[in-house]
């Protein structure tokens, strides 16, 4: 927002501020709608959440009150424990292959190469199609029968790698968190937004004094793409770990409980009627997105993306 | 042009590098994003045969009827017109309510107008995903579980943080000036709303909308979790099921998949400039 855009919508302020009191019961009205959505929707289902986490529930007969008791059986739960371990390594492939990729992409591309837009249009194109399709086309390419990936290891001579992607216990994960690199484009559009806003002329300055591109890029674009590179990390991560298609879909947390997250470990509590220890591994992806979105704030410098998100 | 002649005059070997690697990465990322999708649509159009021992060529033959035997296998048709229905009134309701409070927001002056702005936005960090047990117990305790109903809502509220962003940042930028010469000519505050700024904030009523249209049609987890008949089956569920549908009729399946990917790839090819740049005004400063 422009500075005098703001001090005309000061003084539009003051003006309306004495209409006030004739405008109030319509403001009230207005935002009566939205209130109701968001407490029922939002701040309902925190604070009933947190409350429910402490109480055994099946949903039909009263809760009862267990304290800590579904915390401390989650951690005794080992598929819990690596539901946990998993999230990590998906929010850590988010933020060390995702957003590095994402970033050297929009690089490229921000150098306006020919086509830039037709690239940018086709790297985003997977976020407009539901992770369902996406999930279920991947697991028809990992088919260890006649899935495409083991036919193109064996085109390239790689046949001795192919294997049931999806079935073996080393391999599962790793599959499954490839399969969600093709979802770069989102973060690659905010960073490209980020550094095609970079003045030119700071290039041109550095080309004049003999900078090559690379150090166009270390001593310019990196240091002003600071605060998006964080903002688009920081979603990666969050996206990381709210993350439950892919793997319901493809591996349904197999083989031998390999891969499951903390979101169908808390589907598969409801399943079961277990509903205080559905909403304890709900408040603990809450409490993991905050420790792990905060610790790589420390890490990488403080950005507010809320704040940013709404300037 | 002036530049580009330059740089070519005076192509270093590092440059010659620069220029090969940055091509190998924008085409093999190319081809890691569009392949899956092309192999898939290919895919549809084959035998079964085929499918299982030529995957990478062409079909011999382009097989339409694998659609028409989809549609016919799968009852598609029905869950398109659900989650047709789901998507269009939980945009509606969305677009509605929040651009009453955006209006409210962007163009008055209230207490703790700033705050309500922050409240109204920071669900966009909320992961959504952990508030299964209340929306669970909220749709039974209404009555509306298992119906669209209760996907419309659930849907327009999951919207409401991202499209109070998009909508009120838009009307922000209306110039007031607009607004005062209609107020001196006796417009009332609902005409305010009504018959200047909505129209005039079409723009961003239509980027936060296609976000919308977009999430509704491709939500699964809330669909799988407050939905268990097929009269409320959304076409995501449906694709759940295909795989016991079709079993070994790999061409019905794929063409399933692909008939469930076309509404949002056509709103794509249409809007992508708009859903593109909505989405980074978010992320943004400035």
């Amino acid at each position: 927002m422009s500075s005098v855009h703001s001090q005309k919508r000061e003084k539009k302020m003051k003006d309306t501020s004495k209409k006030r009191n004739k405008n109030m019961k319509y403001i009230i009205l207005f935002l009566v709608p939205v209130t109701v959505l968001l407490m029922a929707y939002f701040v309902y289902p925190i604070v009933f959440v947190t409350i429910l986490s402490f109480t055994e529930w099946n949903g039909i007969e009263p809760m009862t009150f267990i304290g800590g008791g579904n915390y401390t059986r989650l951690f005794q739960d080992s598929v819990f424990i690596t539901s946990i371990k998993n999230n990590v390594i998906w929010a850590l492939s988010a933020a060390l292959l995702q957003t590095p990729l994402a970033l050297v992409i929009a690089l490229i591309l921000a150098r306006e190469v020919k086509g830039w837009k037709f690239f940018r249009t086709v790297y985003f194109l997977p976020n407009v199609i539901s992770l369902v399709a996406l999930a279920m086309l991947w697991k028809a390419m990992y088919n260890p029968e006649f899935g495409v990936v083991n036919s193109f290891l064996e085109i390239i001579g790689l046949g001795g790698l192919a294997r049931n992607w999806l079935g073996e216990l080393g391999s599962a994960l790793p599959a499954t968190i490839f399969s969600y690199q093709i979802y770069v484009g989102y973060f690659m559009v905010i960073i490209l937004a980020g550094a095609m806003s970079i003045p030119k002329s700071l290039y041109e300055a550095a080309e004049i004094d003999g900078a090559n591109i690379w150090q166009q890029e270390i001593h310019i674009t990196l240091p002003a793409l600071r605060g998006v590179l964080i903002t688009a990390g920081t979603l990666a991560v969050a996206f990381a770990l709210r993350q439950f298609e892919t793997t319901f879909l493809m591996t349904a947390g197999g083989p031998a409980n390999r891969t499951p997250v903390m979101g169908l470990y808390m589907y598969r509590q409801m399943a079961g009627f277990h509903y205080g220890r559905a909403a304890a591994t709900g408040v603990m992806l809450i409490i993991l997105g905050v420790i792990v979105i905060t610790g790589l704030q420390r890490i990488f410098g403080k950005t507010d993306v809320a704040a940013e998100s709404m300037q | 042009m002036a530049k580009t002649q330059h740089i070519k005059n005076s192509e270093s070997p590092l440059q010659i590098t620069a220029k090969t690697s940055k091509w190998i990465v924008l085409i093999l990322y190319f081809l890691i994003t569009i392949f899956p999708i092309l192999w898939l649509s290919i895919s549809a159009f084959k035998t079964n045969f085929e499918i299982e021992t030529s995957p990478f060529t062409l079909p011999a033959v382009w097989q339409f009827k694998n659609f028409a035997n989809a549609l016919q296998v799968s009852g598609l048709s029905r869950y398109f017109l659900n989650s047709a229905l789901v998507a269009v009134f939980s945009t509606i309701i969305n677009l509605l309510v929040t651009s009453l409070a955006s209006f409210v927001i962007a163009r008055e002056d209230f207490p703790f107008r700033k705050v309500f702005f922050t409240f109204s936005t920071a669900g966009v960090l909320v992961p959504i995903i952990a508030f299964m047990v209340p929306y669970y117990t909220l749709a039974t305790s209404f009555g509306i579980y298992d119906t669209l109903l209760v996907l419309i809502f659930t849907y327009a509220a999951i919207n409401t943080p991202i499209s109070m962003f998009v909508v009120s940042s838009f009307m922000t930028s209306i110039p007031f000036e607009l607004e005062d010469s209609a107020e001196i000519d006796g417009c009332s505050f609902w005409q305010r709303y009504s018959r200047i700024i909505l129209p005039l904030a079409k723009p961003g009523l239509v980027t936060a909308g296609t976000f919308s249209f977009i999430y509704c049609w491709n939500e699964f987890i809330y669909a799988l979790l407050l939905t268990s008949s097929e009269s409320a089956r959304t076409v995501q569920l449906a694709i759940r099921f295909f795989t016991s549908q079709f079993r070994t009729d790999y061409a019905g399946l794929y063409a399933a998949i692909v008939l469930t990917m076309i509404p949002t790839i056509v709103v794509y090819i249409f809007l992508h400039d708009k859903i593109i740049s909505g989405m980074t005004a978010g992320a943004i400063k400035g």
